[in-house]
């Protein structure tokens, strides 16, 4: 009973994880965790300033199709 | 043991597939029930993904996870990040997934059931799915490359110029068309026109909510937005309800032709977090949810299929488009089965973001098989209703008549029984004034959604909210492609203007931001104008425009693939992607010539601009209505002489790319693979994303 509690717990987080990720609601934080970013030296964004950067890439390409 | 029982279980799904498919192929007289529908899709797609993407994966592009992907190597927390392969999926699919295999399909209904859901299963398994795919991998193996370099730096610089103009080609005109579908969808009805004239506010609260509140928490601003929004659906009945407010939001095509051209320039010149994003959030929830109930209510109410398997339209003599079945079910199609559009998507963002190459046979081929499942509901939704009902909804006065008795009789006289008041019952039911006329696949596609969710949830009582739903649902969707396709066209004339006059390609400069959106929105403005006010009705000529353009893109993709993978040397199995090149060039191509030239006025543009000309010359246009005639004139010309220009841009790159494919073989000259060069990856087999970790 434990067991499956535990195992239904863990596929509910990732669920809530992959979610997160597919709305971009974790961008931010995928951001500051990034290879590239710790090891630049540029500033780190803010997370308005990183919102804000980050839609005008993505809405400069298509990104919608018919 | 394992092997035998994978054995066994592949037969039965394959057996099980090509029973239903059998059945759904060779059934006559009673209706036949949906399920069967859905597990000849289902069976055939899982086969399809079994068998022929691991050939494909395996012999074809030898997937390598050996190999560090462009998000190993340039993460960057931005653009390139690895990403699980699940979430992928859902990223690639919202992007893939537009109004396209939904209104497609609703429109080839016209031929019968059997021809489309044909099509959009094995189009899809053995064209669509196999473009995605190779496309994603050429990409991967380029850094994320698009399209256009990859055309410019394996076939030639004009192929990868043929690329970009048919790219913004196909914008316009997909623009246009599903700008009229909107039209369609919102004319004389208050109570849509409510619903999604307040989506705008509602966006834009949340784009300042993102903005300045919480910046970036999507999640939790799209569960206000999504609250909002079924809040404005039922209330809408309230506007519709209310005799002033009802008059405010009944809008004639016109009216709301020139509110959705305001609404795309809006959208392309604020800054994209205001309106462009929020609207885009709340449109992937809502869609995300729509298609997952309409495949739970089609499981769970099991609909009868009413149209038969093949109509007396397959003649071309079509009331919702003219032409014959051949070229038109496959132009019409399209997205469904294969779309050209999804090659600028798998060479875009989602190259950056996979892990392993191995992940893109589940995401290019996959994605794109869920794509098609959407098309085969859609049609199921569209082929459970009455076929005259279906007529009387996507006919055009000038084809059935104007008045409900007199079109009643012409769809009944073509056998299909239709008496008027149904139509006027079903309007009442469903809260809108008509549903005459109301060509575009949207209002159809909605009376079949919400006749599949009543029977669900509500009963006929709550028949008018899930039409409603149902239309908010497409409209909503609709006009955020039409918006990010709107700024995406800004950019590009932008980039093109900046090699004339370098202020002019400055993303951030005002007037640069105003000429630009002003253009593209003028190019696709004018085709949706001109379609609202087409007496044969717009989709007759926008549509199966719209597919040329879009198969058209899907054949430049096809000889891009071609060609890299000849110069992979994989010459034995090129096949995979010349059969459906060939395919696309063959019905594209005899469409274009039938558009243009045809003797059918309904068919060919010249000769509908010289039935007009004819009867303009012999008096028989009153003198009020000349001018507008003469439009109309100028504007079958245009047509043609648009998709005169489209196919002559693909017979250019097959040309190029036939002389590049005869000097690789010959071997006069060496060939160069501008592919990535080969780095290790350095992730463990359990690595499975950034957001993941590895667990």
């Amino acid at each position: 009973m434990q067991h499956a509690a535990k195992i239904t717990f863990r596929m509910l987080r990732r669920f809530w994880r992959g979610l997160r990720e597919w709305c971009g609601d974790a961008a931010y934080e995928t951001y500051l965790r990034s290879k590239g970013r710790q090891s630049s030296s540029s500033p780190k964004l803010t997370p308005a300033e990183f919102y804000v950067e980050q839609l005008n890439r993505r809405y400069s390409k298509p990104n919608r199709c018919c | 043991m394992k092997r035998i029982f994978s054995i066994v279980v592949w037969t039965v799904v394959a057996a099980l597939g090509a029973g239903a498919l059998g059945s759904i192929a060779v059934h006559r007289g009673e209706p036949l029930n949906a399920t069967w529908f859905v597990v000849a899709a289902v069976c055939c797609y899982l086969v399809a993904y079994r068998l022929y993407s691991a050939f494909v994966a395996a012999k074809v592009l030898a997937l390598d996870d050996t190999r560090a992907t462009p998000s190993e190597r340039h993460d960057d927390g931005r653009d390139f990040v690895p990403t699980n392969k699940w979430v992928l999926f859902g990223h690639h699919f919202a992007a893939i997934a537009g109004p396209g295999p939904l209104v497609g399909p609703t429109l080839a209904a016209q031929f019968g059931y059997l021809p489309g859901t044909l099509w959009l299963i094995a189009g899809a398994a053995f064209a669509g799915c196999v473009q995605d795919f190779v496309i994603l991998f050429c990409s991967i193996r380029r850094d994320g490359k698009s399209i256009g370099q990859m055309a410019r730096e394996e076939v030639s610089e004009r192929g990868g110029f043929i690329a970009q103009l048919a790219v913004l080609a196909i914008m316009t005109i997909l623009l246009a068309v599903i700008g009229l579908v909107v039209v369609n969808a919102l004319k004389s009805s208050p109570w849509a026109t409510f619903t999604l004239a307040m989506t705008i506010p509602i966006a834009l609260l949340l784009g300042l909510y993102l903005r300045f509140v919480r910046p970036g928490r999507v999640l939790e601003a799209s569960v206000m937005g999504v609250a909002l929004v079924l809040f404005v659906v039922v209330a809408g009945q309230w506007v519709a309800d209310s005799p002033s407010w009802s008059s405010v939001f009944t809008l004639s095509g016109v009216a709301l032709a020139f509110a959705i051209i305001a609404y795309g320039f809006a959208a392309s010149a604020l800054p994209v977090w205001l309106l462009l994003a929020p609207r885009d959030y709340l449109s992937a929830f809502i869609k995300a949810g729509a298609i997952f109930s309409l495949a739970a209510g089609i499981l769970f109410v099991r609909p009868q299929v009413l149209m038969p398997p093949l109509t007396r339209f397959i003649d071309g003599t079509g009331p919702v488009f003219a032409g014959k079945i051949f070229p038109f079910c496959f132009i019409t199609i399209a997205c469904g089965a294969i779309s050209g559009f999804h090659s600028l998507i798998s060479s875009g963002t989602s190259p950056k973001m996979i892990l392993r190459e191995s992940h893109a046979r589940f995401i290019g081929y996959g994605a794109m098989l869920l794509e098609s499942f959407v098309g085969v509901m859609a049609m199921v939704a569209a082929c459970a209703m009455p076929p005259g009902v279906y007529f009387a909804i996507n006919s055009p006065p000038s084809i059935v008549g104007s008045t409900g008795d007199a079109a009643a009789a012409t769809i009944t006289g073509w056998g299909y029984p239709l008496q008027a008041q149904t139509m006027t019952d079903l309007a009442h039911k469903v809260g809108e004034i008509t549903l005459w006329n109301r060509a575009g696949g949207a209002p159809s596609l909605a009376v079949g959604m919400a006749q599949i969710f009543s029977n669900t949830i509500g009963g006929e009582r709550l028949l008018s909210i899930w039409y409603h739903f149902a239309i908010m649902f497409e409209a909503l969707f609709i006009l955020t492609v039409l918006d990010a396709g709107t700024r995406v066209g800004r950019f590009m004339v932008q980039d093109l203007g900046g090699r004339f006059w370098k202020p002019f390609g400055r993303t951030r400069w005002m007037p640069g931001i105003l000429i630009s959106s002003a253009i593209i929105v003028a190019l696709w403005g004018y085709f949706l104008y001109q379609g609202v006010v087409d007496p044969l009705g717009g989709i007759n000529s926008l549509w199966p425009l719209f597919g040329i353009s879009n198969q058209l893109l899907a054949a430049v993709a096809l000889v891009v693939a071609t060609t890299i993978l000849m110069k992979m040397g994989r010459l034995r199995w090129i096949w995979v992607t010349l059969l459906p090149m060939v395919w696309l060039v063959i019905i594209t191509m005899t469409a274009s010539y039938q558009k243009i030239f045809d003797a059918n006025p309904r068919i060919g543009f010249l000769a509908y601009a010289k039935l007009l000309a004819a009867q303009i010359a012999a008096g028989k246009v009153p003198a009020e209505r000349i001018a507008e005639t003469q439009r109309l004139i100028f504007n079958q010309r245009l047509d043609a002489a648009v998709t005169g220009v489209l196919a002559a841009m693909i017979l250019v790159l097959i040309v190029e790319a036939l002389v590049h494919w005869y000097s690789i073989l010959v071997r006069h000259k060496e060939t160069v693979l501008h592919e990535s060069p080969y780095v290790a990856t350095r992730w463990g087999p359990n690595f499975s994303g950034a957001a993941q970790g590895d667990d």
